[in-house]
């Protein structure tokens, strides 16, 4: 009888360390060819950067930077082949460089809230700042 | 329709200029009554037809009663919080509480995408938790792009695609009216452009084949499937496709979101309605450098979101739509008589 008991109370153990362990919140996704945002950067402050600064700073869509898949009309987003994005890529490097650099903030990055300049402080919903044609 | 609403310039054959763009968008966030009978749109503007001392449809107009209605409800975007609506749960809240304020309670609720801002787990468990409390029969969902981002759409077909074609589009009938939930917000065109894509349009083509032209239909999309401002990509490059095939219908309304306004459009047998966003306004085509969140007044806020009810009546086949304001959240809901 002392025997199962004992059973008992390891079986409950390892359920309550499993829950527990599930109940951890989940290890950050890990995107393709992120060069300047951090690999490590989650879905939500990706997805936060894509519509923030991209969609309505630029005022465009997915489109403008990430090249369709080659056999669909799907968004292939780890792909280089539009020049919009290494373009997007320098801007953001940029933007973390006048922050650092003229407003002294030490650890600079794209979609805080701290940052002194943005992508909308130029673009203010234009791909090309200054462009009113679009 | 007044002749003065007729459209004299119609540039694009798509029934609109901007004049008569202005003009329909005078009608926005008033709140707007349509009733269509065989082809032919009557719209009214709320103020004409509500009488504001008693809340209620003004004694000298007769609304027939309807069979059946439905209510739609578009981009709660729920996760934004910027300062267009920091609070766009409550806003979605107020929206719910109107559709249980109605007179009837609508047999099911139609949700034309952009659920979410962000496309996240704990965006959509806050979605349905709200959702829970529509006093409705069942919730139909189509996904507008913000529910897609990063992963085309796998966690959205998960939760409300389990029974859909494709990534994520359906039909079913209802009291002899075809419904048809389609996806533009997957494949995507330049500039923004929505696409429905040659497997959804076989697949619409085939669903629509055997229907009795006198079948009603309904479509609903989250982009619109009529061209409304391209430039801002507020339109789905292969509608005409889609539209070719429902042209036999004597019937034929479409619904969508993604414009945060409202706005419609008859073409010959088909109805065009946007309806207004839960969350935020954007703004009208044109009168900003792009499209995207639009902060206005406080006080002004309710009277650019809402939510849009459908009535249908058998016998003629008609589809009244309304669109109610959330300002309005004192005043008696019009009874449908």
């Amino acid at each position: 009888m002392q025997f199962r008991k004992k059973y008992v109370v390891i079986l409950l153990l390892a359920c309550t360390v499993t829950l527990l362990v599930a109940a951890l919140p989940s290890r950050k996704e890990k995107f393709k060819n992120l060069k300047v945002l951090p690999e490590n950067i989650s879905s939500k402050d990706l997805s936060r950067v894509m519509i923030d600064d991209f969609e309505d700073g630029l005022g465009v869509s997915c489109a403008f930077c990430h090249a369709q898949e080659t056999d669909s009309l799907r968004l292939d987003y780890a792909s280089d082949a539009k020049p919009e994005k290494q373009i997007a890529r320098r801007m953001m490097q940029m933007t973390i460089g006048i922050n650092r650099k003229f407003f002294n903030l030490k650890h600079p990055k794209i979609g805080d809230s701290t940052l002194v300049i943005s992508c909308i402080t130029c673009h203010n919903g234009q791909p090309r700042p200054g462009d009113e044609t679009k | 329709m007044k002749k003065d609403d007729l459209i004299p310039f119609d540039q694009n054959d798509d029934g609109i200029d901007r004049a008569g763009f202005l003009k329909c968008m005078a009608w926005a966030g008033t709140g707007l009554f349509c009733l269509m009978s065989g082809g032919v749109l009557k719209s009214y503007g709320m103020s004409q037809i509500i009488d504001k001392t008693t809340g209620r449809i003004k004694k000298d107009i007769q609304i027939e009663k309807a069979d059946f209605s439905f209510a739609q409800i578009s981009d709660s975007h729920i996760g934004f919080n910027k300062p267009a609506n920091p609070d766009v749960v409550a806003t979605l809240q107020a929206s719910i509480s109107k559709i249980n304020a109605m007179p009837t309670a609508p047999s099911f609720v139609l949700h034309t995408g952009d659920l979410s801002h962000l496309a996240q787990a704990d965006e959509f468990d806050t979605l349905d938790q709200a959702m829970k409390s529509a006093k409705t029969g069942r919730i139909f969902y189509v996904p507008g792009e913000h529910d897609v981002l990063n992963d085309n759409g796998k966690q959205y077909l998960q939760r409300y695609g389990k029974d859909s074609k494709g990534s994520g589009w359906y039909s079913f009938d209802f009291n002899g009216v075809r419904f048809i939930g389609l996806v533009n917000v997957i494949d995507t065109a330049e500039g923004g452009l929505g696409v429905l894509g040659n497997e959804q349009l076989n697949w619409l083509e085939n669903d629509v084949k055997g229907l009795s032209s006198s079948t009603p239909i309904v479509v609903f999309a989250h982009i619109p499937l009529w061209a409304v401002y391209p430039q801002w990509g507020w339109g789905t490059r292969d509608s005409a496709q889609a539209l070719s095939y429902l042209k036999r219908f004597g019937s034929v309304s479409v619904l969508n979101g993604h414009i945060h306004q409202t706005l419609q459009k008859v073409e010959g047998n088909i109805t065009f309605h946007t309806a207004t966003s839960t969350a935020f306004p954007q703004p009208q085509p044109g009168a900003a450098p792009s499209a995207g969140p639009m902060k206005v007044p406080a006080e002004q806020l309710r009277n650019l979101l809402g939510i849009t009810t459908v009535s249908y009546i058998e016998h003629n086949h008609t589809l009244a739509v309304t669109d109610i304001p959330l300002s309005n959240s004192d005043e008696k809901q019009p009874e449908h008589q």
